[in-house]
């Protein structure tokens, strides 16, 4: 119903011609393009054919004599070939099309795509005349991952929360159109190809630019790409302090960037090139960029014309300047295909002629002015006899020029002469004419112009993953290793084992104890005085999470998944490796009652797809939030009115939602599928473990009672700092509480939390663990176990558990990690002493029988590191696209949004600003 | 008797409260016998005494003391005895609880307020206090925050019973944030305010009648040098525009911070100036950079020979963990006995007050502590403390809930 106004509106536009305003003009229709290169079709040139348009359409290309009637156009010394076709116009609501500034660029049509929002709406091709046709209606329905500001704008906030918007969407029957998904890096192209897989859906990619940090994996979706030809500016390096803080990845995206469009193109991907998301100033540009670094010429013809026009199913009718299609047609003065210096002189929209450039005089040479000397012209600048002019302007055909006297001249240029008339420093009024001296007779041969080499210095053209320090080739080999003579803490029932062995074969762990005699064939490391634990466990992180840890945007966010952002780009993640960190359970923030699901993860870090990182034998989980976080206490007084304000609130609002659970699980209709009650339903089912965030003893019970009353077990119990004052029906209530250490009185809920928490938990019989909820403390959680010895007194074996394998229970891979035993993941840790000790540090660590990290590793790649920067900054030092770059730049402190640069910052609970 | 107050401790612990009384002063001379001493400013004594009188170190040496008459005799074989760590930079007592407005004391208002001087808001009460200084804290370096010039730091003991009895000097010295490389113009702002509180004191000195303007006032001790000026710099621009700015205005600096003193530790070296490393548990500065970069920051300064103290870079509440810090840095390249400088005498001397503290040396203050480890490691626990020869108080609300709820459950 309501596209039906929609379409009388488009009626108009299209059809309505306003009635002539006096006598109706006759617009014969026919037209010829004489003399140019003409470039039918992407690889197939016709030198000096000529172009005819008859009634809008292309009636010829031919080297035939024009025929009689036609409109005669002089193209000689042009390039002719179709107008570009933009596959992604985005437009914000109310506004409109910005025509004329994309027909300056050469395009002829485009993709009229709304921009805001997830579900932003269907998108039609339109001409870009000045009153536009509509060439095809719903060519792809636009998606994005936008996500408002701030909790109280509403859901999302967050790029998971945009991705479950999405998803919901797509059960909901939203629309049947292609899906376009405008992605803002390489990650969210991988997460909309699997959105569409997921649904089924074809789908196509309006690119970021950074397509070349995950390339094969996106050539792997087989999704086409528009890919907007935008390039970062070069980092600043021009002082010794600035060069200190410019990351290499942020150095090595600047020297890629260009290469995006080639690298694509190789690996088989379709690719339509738009001028959407760039400065258009800079599209000729960084065209030109892409062509000197290897982009064949022909290719980037076909991915403004054939490309685009066959991706949006209209390439019986556009792309080309075979008969019959419609007469969309640029015309560049200039011999050369994409000659970034030369403007288009003209483009034609269905037979229709907009002129871009008049074609401007050709002053360059020497004039002979008779008597009054010599003109000479060059490069824009006039002299006469050596002295420059004082000044000078050339309007049309019109020169003005004034000359030391002062003399002033004016004429009007045909070809090679200029007449006019000047006027002497006493008032004497003279004429004058001057003609030009032929080329060769000129002094100076004509030279090419040096200032832009066709070919740029070579890439590297292999950067492994992820992209940016420390990358990696290919995942480590999966070995067959001893580690003999260490001092081996097992966190299993073997306790801490002297001298003793750990033996590792196809990823899992076959023989832990003493170390044996006689030799096993398997490569025997040597590890004395070493301590091999198992790889260190952290219960709550955001590390490596995109776009937001929180959805903030409703008390409610079940239906989204930690899982759908995971980052594993974040060099945090590289951080904790080097801690002996193997697996981390990430979470969704606290700033709802009921948050979204987490991710376990292990740190395979250089996997190529960002999901390898998942632990596929994690039971699925979800956050739940209690206390002041959920309540708001600390977000500001405009965040009061959302439910629940209080504890009390809490508690209901949590019952209330799995009531909702359980009739939705009962619900007769099962093709409809609501993403939030599902996750609900799967934790009254047992499928769905609830890891919750939570502080004073009172909300704790609280969540006890309820989930008694639903019969269903918790998780853990987050954070947890008053567990110790009802241990009792936490024990009976859930698997476990994973703690702080020792942090306290940050918030007036945690003043009552003691570092013996842990201890006095765990003397009344929950499984304790102790993680970081931040990416700095998570390097150091061996050092946190040392503190559940200093306070309480836990014996020193068992505290280390807290960190290995009673968060792996916790996590519900208690089977599969944790601890070194027969048949369990070869996933450990080596120290250089005792691990309870400030002065040892991590020496290696190992996940699934690879070596992820080890000293040696990490100082070779420090090498590797400090020789890029080297190279690159010097590269970023010599370019004269970076100094353009340097020079737009100095606003001082304009902060720029930079979208090349993934943020490396430690993730942290958004809502309370880092107190938990 | 315990229990009761358990119960009181509990009951009334809503906000910042030290129930227990303060330690009276030093009555009786303290021997402290058969102990491994370390004086930090000397070597090592492995079985040796320290004797103190009226808060004050009368003997410290090697093998058996012999006792006098009214000496209280401790016998600390096995044990350890160090000089109180000195915690030297944080806001302890200027907020209790970070996200409660109404205990937070640190910030004035204005880029510039010098008049604002950190002890004078130093709770002696702070729940925050007695947890701080069960593990050997007993003394810490307070610096307000804020703007271009937050205050005065000031430099307290962890117990007393006034601000006035904590703090061993009030005025500490200065506190200037130095501005990023991108603000220029606060850098001319800060200039600016030096000349015109210089141009102030000049004129009163000639005219003792002169108003007292308060705010300019406060910058006297700093530029007639008596005080240190403390920059916050960690960045290579900082750290030099504050050199630059100390040595145009003659002003002893201290660079508080430091990440990229290395960069520069040349100048650092032959200006003589302190650094005080804020934290080494952060990130490095960027991605691409060192993951131990930042815990090597110690070991790098030691071994161009500068002078550097260091702090907790822990909330206010954890700043019980400063030695963890200490230690964590000897992981990655410190010297131990380093370390243990960092937060004794090194820590004193960037304050100002290592004539009294910071080391066992006879005359020093007696502000010293007994543990039965190594106290850089954590399962070590401090079983005894002084402060000015006073025996503190190592009790603390967290001990007390302790005791409640293993009660509650039964446990010994």
């Amino acid at each position: 119903m309501r596209s039906v106004p929609w379409l009388l509106v488009l009626c108009l536009v299209t059809s309505g011609e306003d009635p002539p305003n006096g006598p109706e003009p006759v617009d014969p229709a026919f037209h010829a393009l004489v003399g140019g290169d003409v470039f039918v079709r992407p690889g197939e040139v016709r030198r000096g054919w000529t172009v005819l348009i008859r009634d809008g359409k292309i009636a010829a290309v031919s080297p035939n004599p024009v025929p009689a009637g036609a409109r005669i156009w002089d193209c000689k010394g042009c390039t002719i070939h179709a107008a570009f076709l933009d596959a992604y116009a985005p437009v914000q609501t109310d506004a409109t099309l910005d025509a004329q500034g994309l027909r300056k660029l050469g395009f002829g049509a485009a993709v009229h795509a709304p921009a805001k929002g997830n579900w932003r709406g269907a998108a039609r091709l339109v001409s870009l005349a000045d009153k536009p046709a509509e060439y095809k209606k719903d060519v792809y329905y636009a998606c994005g991952f936008d996500r408002k500001k701030r909790g109280k704008d509403g859901f999302p906030t967050s790029e998971m929360g945009a991705i479950a918007v999405l998803r919901q969407g797509l059960y909901d029957k939203k629309t049947k159109l292609p899906l376009a998904f405008d992605t803002e890096n390489e990650l969210q192209a991988l997460r909309s190809a699997r959105i569409a897989t997921a649904f089924e859906r074809t789908a196509l990619l309006l690119g970021s630019g950074l397509e070349f940090r995950r390339l094969h994996a996106i050539a792997a979706t087989g999704l086409p790409v528009v890919l907007p030809l935008r390039f970062p500016p070069a980092p600043d390096v021009a002082s010794v302090s600035t060069r200190e803080s410019v990351d290499l990845r942020e150095l090595m995206t600047w020297e890629q960037a260009p290469t995006t469009a080639r690298r694509l193109d190789d690996a088989g991907v379709t690719v339509a090139l738009t001028a959407a998301k760039l400065d258009r100033k800079n599209f000729a540009r960084n065209l030109g960029e892409a062509i000197r670094h290897g982009l064949k010429k022909d290719r980037a013809l076909a991915m403004l014309t054939t490309h685009p026009a066959k991706l949006l199913g209209i390439d019986k009718e556009l792309g080309t300047l075979d008969p019959g299609k419609r007469a969309n047609i640029a015309v560049r003065s200039s011999p050369s295909l994409f000659a970034p210096d030369t403007p288009f002189r003209a483009v034609w929209i269905d037979g229709k002629r907009y002129e871009l450039q008049a074609p401007k005089p050709k002053l360059d040479g020497e004039w002979d002015l008779g008597a009054r000397g010599k003109l000479v012209w060059k490069k824009g600048k006039v002299t006469r006899d050596g002295k420059a002019a004082r000044e000078h302007t050339v309007r049309g055909q019109h020169v003005h020029m004034v000359f030391q006297g002062p003399l002033v001249l004016s004429g009007i240029v045909a070809g090679d002469t200029i007449e006019g008339h000047g006027i002497e420093a006493d008032g004497r009024r003279f004429s004058w004419r001057a003609t030009r001296k032929a080329i060769g007779e000129t002094a100076e041969p004509k030279t090419k112009p040096k200032t832009s080499k066709t070919k740029a210095d070579p890439v590297p053209e292999t950067f492994g993953y992820p992209f940016g320090p420390y990358a990696r080739a290919a995942l480590p080999k999966m070995r067959h290793v001893r580690f003999v003579g260490a001092t081996v803490w097992t966190s299993g029932p073997a306790g801490i084992v002297t001298d003793g062995e750990v033996e590792i074969r196809d990823g899992k762990i076959v023989y832990v104890g003493p170390r044996r005699k006689g030799q096993l064939g398997a490569a025997t490391i040597d590890v004395s005085g070493r301590h091999i634990t198992p790889g260190i466990v952290d219960c709550h992180s955001h590390t490596g999470i995109s776009g937001g840890v929180n959805d903030s945007g409703q008390a409610v966010t079940a239906e989204v998944r930690i899982g759908d952002v995971t980052n594993p780009d974040s060099i945090s993640w590289y951080r904790q490796l080097a801690a002996g960190v193997t697996t981390v359970n990430n979470l969704h923030g606290s700033a709802n009652p009921i948050g979204g699901q987490n991710q376990v993860n292990k740190i395979r870090w250089g996997v190529r797809d960002p999901n390898g990182m998942h632990f596929l034998a994690a039971p699925p989980g979800i956050k739940f939030a209690l206390g002041e976080n959920v309540k708001q206490s600390n977000w500001g007084d405009e965040y009061k009115t959302r439910y629940p304000q209080t504890r009390m609130g809490v508690e209901a609002l949590i019952r209330d939602r799995f009531h909702a659970a359980q009739a939705y699980a009962r619900r007769n209709d099962v093709d409809k599928v609501d993403l939030e009650l599902e996750a609900l339903a799967e934790i009254l089912a047992g499928e769905r473990l609830i890891h919750c965030h939570s502080y004073r003893q009172d909300e704790i019970l609280m969540l006890c009672r309820v989930a008694r009353d639903f019969g269903f077990r918790i998780g853990t119990f987050q954070h947890v700092l008053e567990g110790y004052k009802v241990a009792d029906a936490i024990k009976d209530a859930a698997i476990g509480g994973s703690a702080f250490s020792d942090w306290w009185a940050y918030k007036v809920e945690v003043q009552d939390a003691i570092p013996y928490n842990g201890a006095l938990m765990r003397a009344v019989g929950v499984l304790v663990s102790f993680n970081s909820d931040s990416d700095e403390l998570a390097r150091r959680l061996n050092l946190e176990a040392a503190k559940a010895v200093k306070y309480g007194g836990v014996p020193r074996a068992e505290a280390f558990k807290f960190v290995t394998i009673n968060p792996a229970i916790q996590l519900g891979v208690g089977d599969r990690i944790g601890s070194l035993e027969n048949g369990k993941d070869a996933d450990l840790a080596i120290w250089s002493g005792d691990p309870l000790s400030v002065y040892t540090h991590c020496v290696a660590t190992w996940i699934d029988g690879r070596e992820y990290w080890s000293e040696n590793t990490d100082g070779e790649a420090r090498k590797t590191i400090a020789a890029e920067r080297r190279r690159l900054i010097a590269k970023v030092l010599r370019s004269p696209r970076a100094k353009q770059d340097r020079k737009k730049q100095t606003d001082g402190d304009v902060p720029t949004r930079i979208w090349w640069m993934e943020k490396f910052r430690a993730a942290r609970c958004g809502v309370c600003g880092g107190a938990r | 008797m315990r229990l009761a107050v358990c119960f009181l401790l509990a009951v009334s612990g809503a906000l910042a409260q030290d129930l227990t009384p303060k330690a009276p002063p030093q009555r009786r001379t303290v021997g402290i016998v058969n102990a491994t001493i370390h004086p930090v400013s000397g070597p090592t004594i492995k079985q040796g005494y320290v004797v103190f009188t009226k808060g004050r170190i009368t003997a410290v040496g090697a093998g058996p003391l012999k006792a006098g008459d009214g000496i209280e005799i401790i016998d600390g074989r096995g044990k350890h005895v160090y000089p109180g760590f000195i915690a030297p930079y944080t806001q302890l007592g200027l907020r209790e609880i970070g996200a409660v407005r109404a205990t937070r004391d640190m910030n004035e208002v204005g880029a510039m307020t010098p008049e604002a001087y950190a002890a004078v808001a130093v709770n002696p009460d702070s729940t925050l206090l007695p947890v701080t200084r069960s593990n050997g804290v007993l003394v810490f370096g307070v610096f307000p925050r804020g703007g271009l010039i937050p205050g005065r730091a000031s430099v307290m003991r962890t117990d007393g019973w006034t601000w006035e009895d904590m703090a061993v000097r009030r005025d500490a010295g200065l506190v200037v944030a130095w501005p990023g490389n991108k603000k220029a113009k606060d850098t001319h702002t800060l200039a600016h305010a030096f000349a015109e509180a210089a141009a102030y004191l000049r004129k009163r000195k000639s005219d003792p009648k002169l108003r007292v303007d308060v705010r300019k006032e406060a910058f006297e001790p700093s530029l007639a040098r008596k005080r240190p000026v403390f920059f916050l710099a960690d960045t290579y621009d900082q750290i030099t525009g504050a050199l630059a700015f100390a040595r145009r205005n003659r002003l002893r600096a201290v660079i508080v911070g430091g990440r990229d003193a290395p960069l520069c530790a040349d100048l650092l070296k032959r200006t003589n100036t302190p650094i005080l490393i804020r934290s080494i548990h952060r990130f490095p500065k960027r991605a691409d950079a060192d993951f131990d970069e930042t815990y090597r920051l110690p070991a790098k300064l030691e071994a161009a020979g500068l002078t550097w103290c260091l702090a907790s870079g822990e909330r206010i509440p954890n700043e019980r963990n400063l030695p963890y810090a200490a230690g964590r840095a000897c992981a990655y390249g410190l010297d131990r006995d380093a370390a243990i400088r960092a937060i004794t005498l090194s820590a004193a001397k960037v304050l100002g007050v290592d004539k009294d503290l910071g080391s066992i040396e006879k005359g020093k203050a007696a502000t010293l502590f007994i543990c039965n480890g190594d106290p850089l490691e954590i399962p070590t626990k401090v079983e005894a403390a002084w402060i000015d020869g006073r025996r503190i108080n190592l009790s603390n609300k967290q001990k007390v809930l302790f005791e409640k709820y293993k009660a509650k459950y039964g446990l010994k």
